[in-house]
């Protein structure tokens, strides 16, 4: 077990740098750089950026150095703590970021509970009454969540809450709230705003957890352990809950790894159509302006964050199922 | 041990009918002389769902054939007086008495006020619809030309079943148009990840220690990764020069070599399994090449699992399509597929004002749901011989 | 010179208006509160000794109430900036005749068009109450233009002259002077302009982040601590007022930024030392704050329409306009149309110095660019997309303004494919192919490829429309979107044969306003990018005009920068756009596009015809939002 851990946080490291080198790879991808969108943005405007200035402006921004030395200016400020500095923002990164993780975070936790709390019962239903109309018809509601593109069913929800309840178009609260201190009526107001993002990205989340359920747990329903405990007059209810669904549960418990990245790509969308303060629009600008630094530096840590997850889902599968330590090894 | 007396031993001489005690009714026979794909065909009918999700989706992919037969008008064609206008509903009854299906004309106000267009329906312009008639000119697949389509307006009148878009365009043709690129998109992401998944895959599995290791690094890179940046670092990267076509066969490169990682895994964990089975070693001891063991042996047993996760994936392409429209990202207008359609749809104007332009969204529920239900049935069959 | 005499007349009209109206000025509740706390001093000491007098009456609005809050959306968080273009205090401004008239500065004389001797308000104080002085003006100068930290590439282009700089002297305490050796005609309207070439910086306030005026040794620290690279970096960052985005930069704008960034809401309070008053002698603004939410671009027509903006034009488009005046009745807002003053609204730029040969050939021919204008049915595209409301026609001086003649706007504007098809054969374009496709000389067929960098479905439909009327003259057209970094490279460079983009910025120059967008100046001419970079970087890239009418315009435009007399400069003026009418440089579409501007019903003093442009105008700023005022509820 313990030669386990060590060799999996041993692959990690290597498995960093490999995703930082990609990442930088990534934002430098399209031509041009920071100065150059934020140039054409200003002629667009009809405002003139003299050459002297702009030479200024890219020594300035560290933009004249080669990109292998950026790189590792990067890098190695990452493993300082340093995240750098955002162009667009005139920010530490740490500064930008910061702000928007919390509600991000709110956000992507909602939207787990609520897809867990869904997708739960419906499972088990379903695969306890395999083909049956109820089956289906739960299925295909599922599903509807997950055939609708996001974008659009987030616009037409946001319409909708404001012309049937008042809601103020976008935002995660009331614009009066956004400075004050926390109260029951800014809450109020958060809650009538995140349920729309919760619904979206719950509701495409939750299909694929529903069939994976129900797979799971009907491979497990034939196993010949359940036949013998049904056999043995263990009432249905427990013969189904203790022992089946705890083995069904194991991908679950596997794949929270990678449902954090999921989530914030799924969020991102959606948080561009509502107008949240979350990092998925703060994303998409940074790349789309080639803000370096801030998205370089989020991305890393999202990836650290999935990196460390699947580690720690891997870790509480070993725990959870036994089988899986005394074999020395995951079957996946 | 004792040594006794010598056992009794009695084998009969009469003639012995092995079937005789045991005769495999003409069901059993069928059954137990099936071939696998033959008991997957059955056991995919009894889901009902399934199946009719499949016809459905044959029936897309047939219709894209003909768009240009289907449609009413063509891709392009305006109409500058009809714009904005909302859908025509097709009456088949006139003062009570059944007759041919028509649709009312317009009566068009021009308000400088609110600056609108208003459309009422004009009951004393009576347009009935034509079948099988001869319309606008086309060219199919941009070779052939013709004119026959399905259902026509009449000469003088408008058949706009689903309205116009801003710029007086059919909705409906304009749908049946971009089912053309959707629906290929689909099929042909789905083939690229297809290919790529089943090579590392398949290396990863057969070959074990660091091609294993090296592919489930890989694997595991590319799934941290949020999707949505590597998206648009590809999709900006594609050469600017590159023809319409170009782009949209780039678009479904970039989707496919994105979603290999799923696939890829399931070929890996398969063949890890299926290489420990007798039947494997048996080959190999009787001489078989790796290409035939693998070829002949390995893949016809994980093939139905692969095809059925394959197919689960390719709504994910379809949606990931209207995904990088909608961020400007993917196919782009003159183009026109779903999710540009659903992105010209993605204002407050079509919400609010014009809800018929958001009628898109129907056809792509529709195909990813058969995809998902088809999917469902084929994993389900995909293993004939389990209980 | 007319210049000084109409300055010279407004200055002492202010003076007399001011005298008029006596020492008895009045304040803002919200401001009396806090002077009689002791925080602020009395609004007699606040005020300059002669504030600028905004006669509110005379414009023929009613004069206000003090307090409200304004809301007002914005995209970006860059967008603080804003309200230094709706608050428009600048040293001289543009009035609504876009004639120049001082406004911080008391009066601005000017001889020989190079000589300009500024004059301060005395009295006049930064927004924290510090005195502004001519000292300000100095530190500008001597410690950030020519300092070379600062500005290692001297001072900004728009104060040179021949790349030389002016003389600069302080003349007493209130009083400035630029000498250059020949006119600047540039320097007022950069003064003036929506972003303004600041020449001034609180000096109290900034010389604790320069080395010259504190220890380096703390400003290394500094600039550490915020991970700056040294102290210029630290006093860039502090010193950027046009990007408001520090709270704690003093400033002489009507509304004070007081929130730090990153926000999603950022809060502007009323300046206690704003140096504007109405006639009654009530100090300006009107309004106590201004609200900025920042939310994303593609809501803000949304969210206007439900009433979350009390002013709001920025990311509304014509489009939008149904669906704002469908909730007027119900959300409390008004729906004002105001007009747009660019040359054109859109403009097709064929690119004459592009690379391939056989294009350029055709660029550069003058038949071609007049066929192409001759096939394109404007009317059509006015009904279809702007509902008849905008003007068809080239991109040129729009009309209501003094240069203007219907000629400009209509000459080879007409639709008409004969001529078209004829002027295309002359060309030697004759043979087609089996689609009725003309073909170059080389076989190919002529397809042009119109790039747009347009974030909308607007240009791709005007161009589907051009497309559609085109073919019938044998011209096949594809609309390419790209991303607008490659989109100006590709231009730049020579790859693009033909672009899609907004036409003259300014469509109501007068006489004496530089004729700079007629001819080649400047790389971003999509034109004409390479003549035009020549121009820029003094003959250094770029290739010099070639074609003799370029080369006219040219010269002309160098004649009116030493030129001084009005008649002279109309003269100049009128030949240009002669030039511009027969040779369809660019190939303007429709210009006049209506730009919908939300106002909340509480707000007054929002003229109800406007017009809405960037420079010369400031959006709002030439209406001086100061002047609004909110009814109570």
């Amino acid at each position: 077990m313990l030669r386990y851990l060590v060799h999996r946080i041993l692959v990690m490291i290597p498995t960093l740098f490999v995703i930082s080198a990609l990442v930088f790879i990534i934002i430098q991808l399209p031509e041009g750089d920071y100065l150059t969108s934020r140039i054409t943005e200003l002629q667009a405007q009809g405002e003139k950026i003299s050459h002297e200035k702009i030479a200024f402006l890219r020594q300035q921004y560290g933009l004249d150095k080669p990109p292998l030395q950026q790189y590792a200016h990067w890098v190695i400020g990452m493993l300082h703590g340093d995240l750098g500095y955002s162009f667009e923002y005139n920010l530490p990164v740490n500064e930008v970021v910061g702000d928007r993780l919390f509600l991000s975070f709110v956000l992507s936790f909602s939207t787990i509970v609520f897809t867990w709390a869904v997708s739960f019962p419906i499972g088990i239903y379903s695969a306890t009454h395999q083909y049956s109309w109820g089956d289906h018809g739960l299925t295909f509601i599922g599903f509807l969540g997950l055939a609708t593109p996001n974008f659009l069913l987030a616009l037409v929800l946001l319409y909708f809450a404001n012309v049937a309840f008042g809601t103020s178009i976008g935002g995660l609260m009331d614009p009066q709230y956004l400075d004050q201190p926390m109260s029951w009526a800014k809450f109020g107001s958060v809650l009538a705003h995140l349920w729309i993002p919760v619904i979206v990205i719950g509701t495409s989340g939750t299909a694929g957890m529903i069939r994976r359920l129900r797979a799971n747990l009907l491979d497990e329903l034939e196993k010949q352990y359940v036949v013998t405990a049904h056999a043995k007059g263990l009432p249905p209810g427990r013969a189904l809950l203790k022992y089946p669904l705890r083995m069904a549960l194991n991908p679950f418990i596997a794949d929270i790894g990678s449902l954090l990245p999921q989530v914030i790509s799924g969020a991102a969308i959606v948080s561009i159509v509502l107008s949240l303060p979350t990092t998925g629009p703060m994303l998409v600008h940074a790349l789309q302006s080639q803000d370096t630094f801030l998205a370089g530096s989020f991305l890393m840590f999202l990836a650290f964050l999935t990196v460390v997850g699947m580690f720690v889902s891997d870790i509480a599968l070993a725990m959870l199922d036994p089988r899986i330590r005394l074999a020395g090894g995951i079957r996946r | 041990m004792e040594q006794g007396a010598r056992l009794p031993h009695y084998v009969s001489d009469a003639p012995f009918d092995p079937y005789s005690i045991e005769t495999l009714t003409p069901e059993q026979e069928r059954f137990f002389l099936a071939s696998q794909w033959r008991m997957m065909w059955w056991r995919f009918k009894r889901h009902r769902l399934a199946v009719g999700a499949g016809l459905l989706l044959l029936g897309f992919y047939l219709a894209i054939v003909v768009s240009e037969f289907l449609a009413p008008y063509n891709l392009h064609s305006r109409h500058n007086r009809y714009i904005y206008a909302p859908p025509q509903q097709i009456h088949l009854y006139r003062n009570g008495k059944l007759q041919r299906p028509f649709v009312y004309g317009y009566r068009l106000h021009l308000n400088l006020d609110t600056m609108k267009r208003e459309y009422t329906e004009n009951t004393r312009k009576i347009f009935p619809v034509r079948f099988l008639c001869a319309g606008e000119g086309y060219r199919l697949w941009g070779l052939f030309k013709g004119n026959l389509h399905l259902v026509c307006p009449s000469r003088r009148g408008t058949l706009f079943l689903l309205g116009t878009d801003r710029l007086g365009r059919d909705v409906l043709s304009r749908i049946i148009y971009g089912a053309r690129i959707s629906l290929t998109v689909g099929l042909v992401g789905i083939g690229v990840s297809f290919l790529v998944g089943l090579i590392l895959g398949g290396l990863a599995g057969y070959y074990s220690g660091w091609v294993d290791s090296l592919v489930q690094r890989l694997i595991e890179i590319l799934r941290s990764f949020p999707e949505l940046p590597l998206w648009m670092a590809l999709s900006a990267a594609l050469p600017v020069d590159w023809s319409p076509i170009g782009v949209f066969f780039g678009i479904t490169l970039i989707l496919g070599l994105l979603d290999w990682t799923g696939l890829a895994r399931a070929v890996r964990s398969k063949l890890l399994a299926l290489r420990e089975e007798d039947f494997t070693t048996a080959a190999i001891l009787m001489g078989a090449r790796p290409s035939r063991v693998i070829a002949r042996h390995l893949i016809p047993n994980f093939m139905s699992h692969i095809i059925a996760s394959a197919t689960l994936s390719i709504p994910s392409m379809i949606l990931g399509e209207t995904a990088l429209s909608f961020l400007g990202l993917g196919l782009r207008p003159p183009i026109t597929s779903w999710g540009v359609l659903l992105t010209e749809a993605q204002n407050m104007n079509a919400v609010a004002l014009y809800p018929w332009l958001m009628l898109p969204v129907v056809p792509v529920i529709i195909v990813v749901l058969a995809f998902n239900f088809l999917g469902d049935g084929l994993r389900d069959a995909a293993d004939p011989y389990k209980a | 010179m007319r210049w000084t005499r109409t300055l010279a007349l407004a200055c002492t009209l202010g003076l007399l208006s001011a005298g008029a109206s006596g020492a008895a000025w009045k304040e803002a509740p919200m401001l009396a509160a806090r002077a009689a706390k002791g925080e602020i001093p009395p609004v007699g000491e606040r005020l300059p000794a002669h504030p600028r007098v905004i006669d509110v009456a005379k414009m023929g609005r009613e004069p206000g109430r003090y307090g409200g809050d304004l809301r007002v959306l914005m995209a970006r968080s860059k967008d603080t900036r804003i309200m230094v273009v709706y608050g428009y205090a600048r040293l001289v401004v543009y009035d609504t005749n876009y004639k120049l008239i001082p406004d911080i500065l008391e009066s601005v004389d000017v001889r020989q068009g190079r000589i300009f001797t500024f004059k301060l308000r005395a009295g006049h104080r930064w927004s924290d109450g510090h005195p502004f002085t001519t000292e300000d003006f100095r530190y500008y100068w001597e410690d950030i233009a020519n300092n070379k930290d600062l500005a290692p590439f001297g001072p900004p282009q728009i104060l040179l002259v021949d790349g030389k700089a002016p003389r600069f002297e302080v003349l007493d305490e209130r009083t400035v002077r630029y000498t250059w050796v020949k006119p600047n005609p540039f320097f007022l309207p950069a003064l003036a302009g929506a972003r303004p070439q600041p020449i001034f910086a609180p000096a109290h306030y900034l010389k604790q982040f320069h080395a010259r005026y504190t220890d380096p040794a703390k400003l290394a620290a500094l600039a550490k601590e915020e991970g700056q690279r040294n102290w210029a970096a630290v006093h860039i960052r502090r010193f950027r007022p046009y990007k408001n985005n520090n709270p704690d930069l003093p400033s002489l704008q009507p509304w004070i930024n007081t929130t730090f960034p990153p926000a999603q809401r950022f809060v502007f309070v009323r300046n206690p030392y704003f140096h504007r008053v109405d006639e009654r002698g009530r100090q300006l603004p009107y309004i106590d704050r201004v609200l900025m939410n920042i939310a994303d671009g593609k809501l803000i027509a949304a969210k206007s329409g439900a009433g979350e903006s009390d002013l709001q034009a920025r990311n509304l488009s014509f489009n939008d306009y149904a669906f704002l005046r469908q909730n007027t009745e119900w959300v409390g807002i008004r729906v004002l149309l105001w007009k747009t003053t660019k040359g054109a609204h859109l403009a097709l730029y064929p690119n004459l110095n592009v690379s391939d040969p056989q294009l350029r050939r055709l660029a550069r021919d003058v038949r071609f660019r007049r066929a192409l204008s001759l096939a394109i049915d404007r009317d059509e595209i006015n009904d279809v997309i702007y509902f008849g409301l905008a003007q068809p026609g080239n991109d040129t001086v729009v009309a209501g303004g003094p240069l203007y003649k219907p000629e400009y706007q209509h000459k080879w504007a007409e639709f008409d494919l004969d001529r078209a098809n004829r002027l295309l054969d002359e060309v030697g374009l004759k043979k087609r192919d089996d689609d009725g496709v003309r073909l170059l000389p080389d076989g190919r067929p002529l397809s042009i490829i119109v790039e747009t960098a347009g974030e909308d479905t607007e240009q791709t439909d005007v161009l589907e429309l051009i497309a559609d009327s085109w073919i019938r003259a044998g011209i096949k057209l594809f609309s390419k979107p790209l991303q607008r970094e490659v989109f100006r490279n590709r231009i730049y460079s020579g790859q693009t044969f033909m672009s899609i983009w907004g036409g003259l910025e300014n469509g109501l120059p007068t006489a004496d306003m530089i004729p700079h967008e007629l001819a080649p100046t400047a790389q971003d001419q999509l034109q004409w990018p390479k003549w035009g970079q020549y121009a820029e970087t003094g003959g250094h890239a770029g290739e010099a005009p070639d074609l003799p009418a370029a080369q006219e315009l040219a010269r002309l435009n160098a004649q009116w920068t030493a030129s001084s007399d009005h008649s002279t400069r109309e003269k100049i003026w009128e030949r240009m756009l002669t030039i511009r009418m027969n040779r369809m440089y660019t190939i303007g579409l429709i210009s006049g596009v209506p730009q919908p501007v939300v106002i909340s019903k509480r707000l007054h003093n929002v003229p109800e015809k406007g017009i809405y442009n960037w420079d010369p105008g400031a959006h709002f700023g030439v209406y001086m939002p100061d002047t609004f005022w909110l009814a109570a509820h």
